[in-house]
C-alpha cells in the first residue's frame, strides 16, 4: 500500500507539464464551482441579514381582530400566553419589538408626503435608539414629550421642517377612519432608504391614540433570534401555543413566500386568499424570515445546480484528458511494469498505483481550486463596491461575501476523486493484465 | 535434484500464421549454488529460457521446475509469488525504478511482500548490500544521476534483496564497455560466492563466459553443449 502511493506520488512529479495541466484542468472546474457555492452562499447569507433588518426581526407575529361593525383589523391585546411564551423562550431571543405602524401623510405648511411611521415603546426598545444616527437635533426630548417625532433627513428636507417644529400627520385609524395629530420634531436621523427603511419613529402610545387602540396595545411583534437555524422550530412553537382552540391549522408554509412586501412590513398573504368568517378575539398569524428566503434560496438553488452541471461537464471533459494521458503513461512505463511484475508486484498493485497517481492528481487539482478560490474570495471580497443601492441589497456594507461550504467542499472533491479514478480505471486495468513478458520485452 | 530442471522444453511463438521454435527441447539441470552461462549466438534461445526460468513466460511442452515446484498450470497469482520468493532478476538495461533513489531500488523488492525481519535489521541488510556493491558514497542518487555500471550494481543489489535462490541475468554485461562488463560479473561471483546464491546469466561474450563453473551452450533452441567445471573458481584475477 505505502509502497504503491509512494511510486504514484513521484509519478505525479515526473511529467510535471502534463500533470500540471491535468491537475490544472481540475483546479480550474473546482475554482469555479466554489467560488459559485461561496458567492451565492454568502448572497443568501446576505440577503438574509438585509431582509431582517429591514424587516425588523425574524418571526412577526401579528394579531387580527373582528370588529362589532364586522371589520377586521390588525391588533395585539396584551395577552398572557404571548407574555408566557416570550419569557419562557428568553433565552433564544435576542431581542423583540411591539410596535404600531401607520403610513399617514405628513403635512409641513404647503407640502406634505407619505411615509412609513413606527409607534415603539422607547423604553422597551433600548438599542433602536443607538441604532439610529442622528444628523440634527437630540433624542434627548422623545421620553418626555409624547407627541414627538424623528424624521430621516430626506424627509424633512421635503417638508421644508426644521427640527423644534411642529407638523401635522393624518392618518386612519383601524376602523377606518381620518384622524388627525400634531407632533414636534426632534431630530433628524440618517436615511437607510437603501434597505426599504425609509422609517420615522413616534412614541407608541401617541400613535395608539391616533389609531383609536389602547396604549398597551400594539399590531406586530418581530423577533430577533440569537440563532437563525431556530427560526422554523420557533415559529413552529409561537403557532402551537398562540392557535385558537377552535381555528384550524394553517397552512402558511405553502404560501408563495414573494407576494411578501419587503418595504415597510410583511403584508399578510391570507387576506387575498379566502374570504375569512368573523371570530371572537384575537387570532394570530405568525411569519418568519425564512419563508421569504424560501424564494431566494430557490433561486439560489438553481443557480448552484447550474453551477454543477457546468462543474461536470469540465469534469467529463477533463476527464477524457486522464484517460488518454493514462493510456500514454501507462505505454511508456511498460518495462517499468515488467520490472516490478518481475520482482513478484501483483496485478492489483500495479492497478493501484495507476489509480493512487488519479487520486492523488485529483486531490492536488482540488487543493489548488481551493486555494485559489480563497485568494480571489480574499481580494475581490475585500474591495468596496460602489453599485446601485439595489445591489445593496445582496451585499455586506458594499462588499461581496463568499461563504465556503465543507460540505459542498468535501462533496466536490469526492467527485472530483471519483471521476479521476473512473478515468484512470481502464487504463490501469490494462496495466495490470499485461503480461510480464511482453512487458519486459518492450522496447519503450 | 538440481534448484532449476529443465526437462525436454519447448517453446513456439506464432506469428500470424508462422510458427517460430524458439526452444525446441531442451534438458538441463543447475545446482544449488552454480554460477551458471547460457551462451550461444543470436537467437539460440537464450533469452527464452531464462524467461522460462523466471517464471514470467511458460513453455509450450515440457517440465520446468524451479526450487521443487514445477510451474506448469500455475496462475498469475501463483508464479508472482514464486518469482517474489525464490528469483531475482538482473535486466540488460538495468530497469531501475526511476523515481526511486539507490536506497529505495533495492528496498523495493522487499516491499512487496510481508517480511518478518525488524525494520532496523532490513535496514541493515540492505546498507549491506549497497555496500556490497560499492555504492556506500551514492545511496540517495537517483538512477538517471548514475553511470551503467553503477546502475548494473544497483541492480545486482536489488536482485539480491530477497535473499533469492536463485538470481537470473539475460546479458547484465551488453549495455556496458567490457572493462565495466568484467567487473560487473566478478562482482555477481563475488555475490555468489559470499551468499551461495545461484546465479544464472546469458551473455556471448567469450571472456564473461569463462568465470562460470557451468555453462550451457545453445544452438537454434537445443543445448550443444553442457559443461561443470568441479572447482568452483572462476578466474578471479
Ligand atoms: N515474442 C516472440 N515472438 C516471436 N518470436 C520470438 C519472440 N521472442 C523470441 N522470438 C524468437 O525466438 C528465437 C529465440 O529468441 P531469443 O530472444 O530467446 O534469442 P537470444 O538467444 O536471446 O538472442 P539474442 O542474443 O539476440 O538476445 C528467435 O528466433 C526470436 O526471433
Ligand atoms: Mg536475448
Amino acid at each position: 500500500m505505502l509502497l504503491t502511493m509512494k511510486v504514484a506520488f513521484r509519478n505525479i512529479l515526473r511529467q510535471k507539464k502534463r500533470s500540471f495541466l491535468l491537475a490544472g484542468a481540475i483546479a480550474f472546474g473546482m475554482l469555479v464551482i466554489t467560488l459559485m457555492n461561496a458567492l451565492t452562499g454568502g448572497v443568501v447569507g446576505n440577503i438574509r441579514e438585509n431582509f431582517s433588518h429591514a424587516l425588523g426581526g425574524h418571526i412577526f407575529i401579528m394579531g387580527r381582530e373582528w370588529t362589532d361593525a364586522g371589520q377586521m383589523i390588525m391588533k395585539i391585546r396584551p395577552d398572557e400566553r404571548l407574555e408566557q411564551l416570550l419569557e419562557e423562550h428568553g433565552a433564544q431571543i435576542e431581542g423583540f419589538t411591539r410596535r404600531s405602524q401607520a403610513m399617514p401623510t405628513m403635512i409641513f405648511g404647503s407640502r406634505q408626503t407619505m411615509q412609513m411611521l413606527y409607534g415603539v415603546d422607547f423604553a422597551e426598545e433600548t438599542k433602536l435608539l443607538e441604532s439610529l444616527i442622528v444628523t440634527e437635533g437630540s433624542f434627548s426630548e422623545i421620553g418626555t414629550e409624547e407627541a414627538s417625532i424623528i424624521l430621516p433627513q430626506p424627509v424633512g428636507e421635503r417638508l421644508g421642517v426644521q427640527v423644534g417644529e411642529t407638523m401635522i400627520i393624518r392618518l386612519e385609524t383601524l376602523t377606518g377612519q381620518q384622524n388627525v395629530g400634531e407632533v414636534k420634531v426632534v431630530a433628524f436621523i440618517k436615511d437607510q432608504e437603501e434597505l426599504g427603511l425609509s422609517a420615522a419613529y413616534t412614541s407608541r402610545s401617541y400613535l395608539n391614540t391616533l389609531l383609536g387602540m389602547d396604549p398597551h396595545e400594539y399590531q406586530l411583534l418581530n423577533m430577533f433570534l440569537t440563532d437563525l437555524d431556530m427560526v422554523d422550530e420557533f415559529a413552529r412553537v409561537f403557532r402551537e401555543g398562540l392557535r385558537a382552540e377552535d381555528e384550524e391549522e394553517e397552512v402558511v408554509e405553502a404560501e408563495p413566500a414573494v407576494s411578501v412586501t419587503v418595504a415597510g412590513m410583511p403584508m399578510d398573504p391570507m387576506t387575498e386568499r379566502e374570504e375569512l368568517t368573523p371570530w371572537e378575539g384575537t387570532r394570530y398569524q405568525i411569519m418568519h424570515i425564512n419563508q421569504i428566503m424560501e424564494a431566494v434560496e430557490l433561486v439560489v438553488g438553481v443557480l448552484n445546480r447550474v453551477g454543477q452541471v457546468i462543474f461536470l461537464i469540465l469534469l467529463v471533459v477533463t476527464m477524457v484528458g486522464i484517460t488518454n494521458t493514462f493510456r500514454m503513461i501507462m505505454i511508456e512505463r511498460t518495462k517499468e511494469i515488467g520490472t516490478m511484475r518481475a520482482f513478484g508486484m501483483h496485478q492489483k498493485q500495479v492497478k493501484n498505483i495507476f489509480l493512487w497517481e488519479a487520486v492523488f492528481l485529483g486531490l492536488l487539482g482540488c487543493i489548488a481550486g481551493l486555494f485559489l478560490a480563497l485568494v480571489i474570495s480574499f481580494i475581490v471580497g475585500g474591495i468596496e463596491l460602489n453599485t446601485d443601492p439595489s445591489m445593496q441589497f445582496f451585499l455586506d456594507n458594499g462588499k461581496i461575501t463568499f461563504i465556503f461550504s465543507l460540505t459542498k467542499v468535501v462533496f466536490n472533491t469526492a467527485i472530483v476523486v471519483f471521476i479521476s479514478l473512473l478515468a484512470a480505471y481502464w487504463p490501469a486495468r490494462a496495466a495490470a493484465k499485461m503480461s510480464p513478458i511482453k512487458a519486459l520485452s518492450s522496447h519503450t | 535434484m538440481g534448484i532449476v530442471e529443465l526437462e525436454n522444453v519447448k517453446k513456439v511463438y506464432t506469428l500470424g500464421k508462422a510458427e517460430v521454435h524458439a526452444v525446441r527441447g531442451v534438458t538441463f539441470s543447475i545446482e544449488k549454488g552454480d554460477f551458471a552461462s547460457i551462451v550461444g549466438p543470436s537467437g539460440s534461445g537464450k533469452s527464452t529460457i531464462l524467461n522460462l526460468i523466471g517464471c514470467i513466460d511458460q513453455p509450450t511442452d515440457g517440465i520446468v521446475s524451479i526450487n521443487g515446484t514445477v510451474t506448469d498450470g500455475l496462475k498469475d497469482k501463483a508464479l508472482t509469488r514464486l518469482r517474489h520468493e525464490t528469483l531475482g532478476f538482473i535486466f540488460q538495461s538495468f530497469n531501475l525504478i526511476p523515481v526511486l533513489n539507490v536506497y529505495e531500488n533495492i528496498e523495493f523488492p522487499l516491499l512487496l511482500g510481508k517480511d518478518k525481519r525488524s525494520k532496523k535489521e532490513i535496514r541493515e541488510w540492505i546498507e549491506f548490500l549497497v555496500e556490497a556493491v560499492g555504492l556506500g558514497d551514492h545511496m540517495h542518487h537517483k538512477s538517471n544521476e548514475l553511470s551503467g555500471g553503477q546502475r548494473q550494481r544497483v541492480a545486482i543489489a536489488r536482485a539480491l534483496a530477497t535473499k533469492p535462490e536463485i538470481v537470473l541475468a539475460d546479458e547484465p554485461t551488453a549495455n556496458l564497455d567490457s572493462k565495466t562488463g568484467q567487473s560487473i560479473i566478478e562482482l555477481m561471483k563475488k555475490m555468489n560466492a559470499e551468499l551461495n546464491t545461484t546465479f544464472i546469466f546469458s551473455t556471448h561474450d567469450r571472456t564473461i563466459m569463462d568465470i562460470a563453473d557451468h555453462v550451457i551452450q545453445l544452438l537454434d533452441g537445443l543445448v550443444v553443449e553442457d559443461t561443470k567445471r568441479s572447482a568452483k573458481v572462476g578466474n578471479l584475477s
